[in-house]
């Protein structure tokens, strides 16, 4: 009993499919295209198809490219000896806006969820493995989610990697800067004292 | 901690309804299936985010409405006063809201409001399956420490993703029929579950450990008589460990395609004067341990917490004889009471405040 056409429909169908847009929002959208001019929508439509056509996966790193290697893969400048692991390319965009790490990343395209039918072999981990050694890795960081599934597929990593001679961390769990501890759920705040370290070196 | 107000819009069988209670006792009257149960399970679903009767959210929206608002406003016993607002909707997404402060989180809203539920139903707790008791130990965790619920939550995670793993690799009969990449997939989720699923474990033996004294004197007082009452939480896992008892079952766990050992699939053995209370006692001995385990997981989040939870008597009065309804209402601590009866009430509830409910309209008098 829907009281829109099937055009229109069709469009609230496929927004609503969209990550983070639920029923409402993807009505508001549709009702908005409908009222924009020609050629804004024209324009959006045209980016979204180029950008669909031109964006790939990285070869290496399988970060989000437009040609063959991702921006960071092909700057000489990133010390080659560390890895980042990560679970999706957005991560990588995070990690960057921090500043501190100046190596090279992997994108995993997931984590271990059986759930959803994703094992190990869906992830790009024989990627991995195959990249470590001729480029001499000497530490992967797992930045992998603080979730169940970030933590398995970090803990299988770290299994993956043990014949290796690389050092392998996982991200530390913790506290959010410039927050105070009474705020703090009890979860992060548990995590964060079994994470304590000495302060005199 | 006491409920001043409810408002009801849209739940179950209420369109639109609004009960003051008093900080004593509110009797709820009215004839069956007129809606009493209904103002006590919208009231500890701000409590719990769950219906006590266990049935999914979209049933306690009215028919033909898509979203049903719970609003209650508290008072704290140091005066604050706290406006608790649920939104529930068909698609399980409940919306929640603390003085008007939107929570990221619906379930942070646990451990704001405490409810204890007695009702005909906690018979269960005793002639149920293993099932009932997990769920009434697990709750009463949650009920002392909000954050235990997410503890609660990634045990259930790792079981089911442990076993949809089990399902994919498909019936093997034998660990060595596994290839080296199962084999590490399946060492890795055997590591989480001992590590969560271990100290659920210890939080389950440490609750059933303060428990058992306080289920014994809450039964004497409610029988009137010194009776022994054992609680036994042994699992076969905790004694040798979970990642060893994992192993042990892995061949098991392949063939049958799930987990058979942890803490989804304990149970709290319970018995009254030496002998299993769910085979051996009689009717009147299993419906004292039930509300005795009630009575005293309500002393243990009182005294834990340092209030009582509102206390809600759903139709369990009428099921008990007089002396027992008389020496549970004299056993309770003291607090905010709220009783629902078909029939009439007591001698001894004394309530402050009765309420006549029919068809879903609410009238004082």
């Amino acid at each position: 009993m829907s009281a829109y056409t099937p055009p229109v429909q069709a469009l609230i169908d496929e927004l609503g499919r969209l990550p983070g847009v639920g029923p409402k929002s993807a009505q508001r959208i549709a009702l908005h295209l409908l009222k924009a001019e020609d050629h804004d929508v024209a324009r959006l439509a045209e980016a979204i198809v180029i950008a669909k056509k031109r964006v790939r996966f990285c070869e290496r790193c399988f970060n989000i490219a437009d040609e063959n290697l991702c921006p960071i893969c092909t700057d000489t400048r990133r010390e080659g000896s560390m890895l980042c692991v990560v679970e999706e390319a957005r991560d990588i965009i995070a990690i960057e806006k921090t500043g501190v790490f100046r190596g090279r990343y992997h994108v995993l395209l997931g984590a271990i969820s059986p759930m959803d039918g994703i094992g190990p072999e869906q992830l790009k981990i024989r990627e991995l493995l195959t990249r470590l050694e001729p480029e001499t890795v000497r530490e992967v960081i797992v930045c992998t989610n603080p979730t169940i599934e970030g933590d398995v597929t970090a803990m299988y990593l770290a299994r993956a990697l043990s014949t290796l001679d690389i050092k392998v961390t996982r991200i530390g769990t913790g506290l959010p800067v410039g927050g105070d501890l009474e705020y703090a759920d009890e979860l992060t705040l548990g995590r964060a004292l079994e994470g304590r370290h000495e302060l005199r070196d | 901690m006491i409920v001043e107000h409810l408002e009801l819009t849209n739940f179950r069988n209420y369109a639109a309804a609004e009960v003051h209670f008093t900080p004593g006792t509110t009797a709820l009257i009215g004839a069956n299936g007129q809606g009493k149960t209904n103002l006590a399970e919208a009231l500890t679903f701000l409590a719990t985010l769950e219906s006590f009767r266990g049935v999914p959210v979209d049933v306690l929206i009215r028919n033909g409405e898509d979203t049903a608002i719970v609003r209650a406003q508290v008072r704290h016993p140091d005066g604050r006063e706290v406006l608790i607002e649920a939104e529930l909707t068909r698609t399980g997404r409940n919306r929640v809201q603390v003085n008007k402060q939107r929570l990221v989180r619906a379930r942070d809203l646990l451990g704001v409001m405490r409810t204890t539920v007695f009702s005909p139903g906690d018979l269960a707790l005793i002639q149920g399956g293993p099932g009932e008791r997990r769920r009434f130990l697990d709750d009463a965790l949650v009920a002392v420490a909000a954050r235990n619920d997410t503890m609660r939550r990634e045990v259930d995670r790792i079981v089911r993703q442990r076993n949809a793993f089990l399902k994919q690799i498909g019936w093997k009969t034998n660990p060595s029929a596994l290839s080296g990449d199962e084999t590490l997939t399946l060492d890795v989720w055997d590591e989480k579950l001992a590590e969560v699923g271990g100290q659920w474990g210890d939080a389950r033996a440490h609750l059933v450990a303060q428990l058992q004294p306080m289920v014994t004197r809450a039964y004497e007082d409610l029988a009137t008589q010194v009776t022994p009452i054992d609680f036994v939480y042994e699992p076969e896992w905790r004694r040798i460990g979970l990642a060893r008892a994992l192993a042990a079952s892995r061949a098991e766990d392949l063939r049958r395609g799930l987990t058979t050992t942890g803490p989804h699939r304990d149970d709290l053995e319970m018995s009254v004067n030496g002998l299993p209370a769910r085979t051996h006692a009689s009717q009147g001995e299993q419906r004292t341990l039930a509300l005795a385990l009630r009575l005293a997981t309500h002393r243990l989040v009182t005294d834990t917490m340092g209030s009582p939870p509102v206390l809600v008597l759903d139709d369990v009065l009428s099921e008990l004889d007089p002396d027992r309804a008389t020496a549970l209402l004299t056993h309770m601590p003291k607090g905010q009471v709220i009783i629902t009866s078909a029939s009439g009430l007591p001698t001894t509830a004394h309530p402050d405040r009765i309420l006549h409910i029919a068809a879903g309209t609410v009238t004082n008098n």
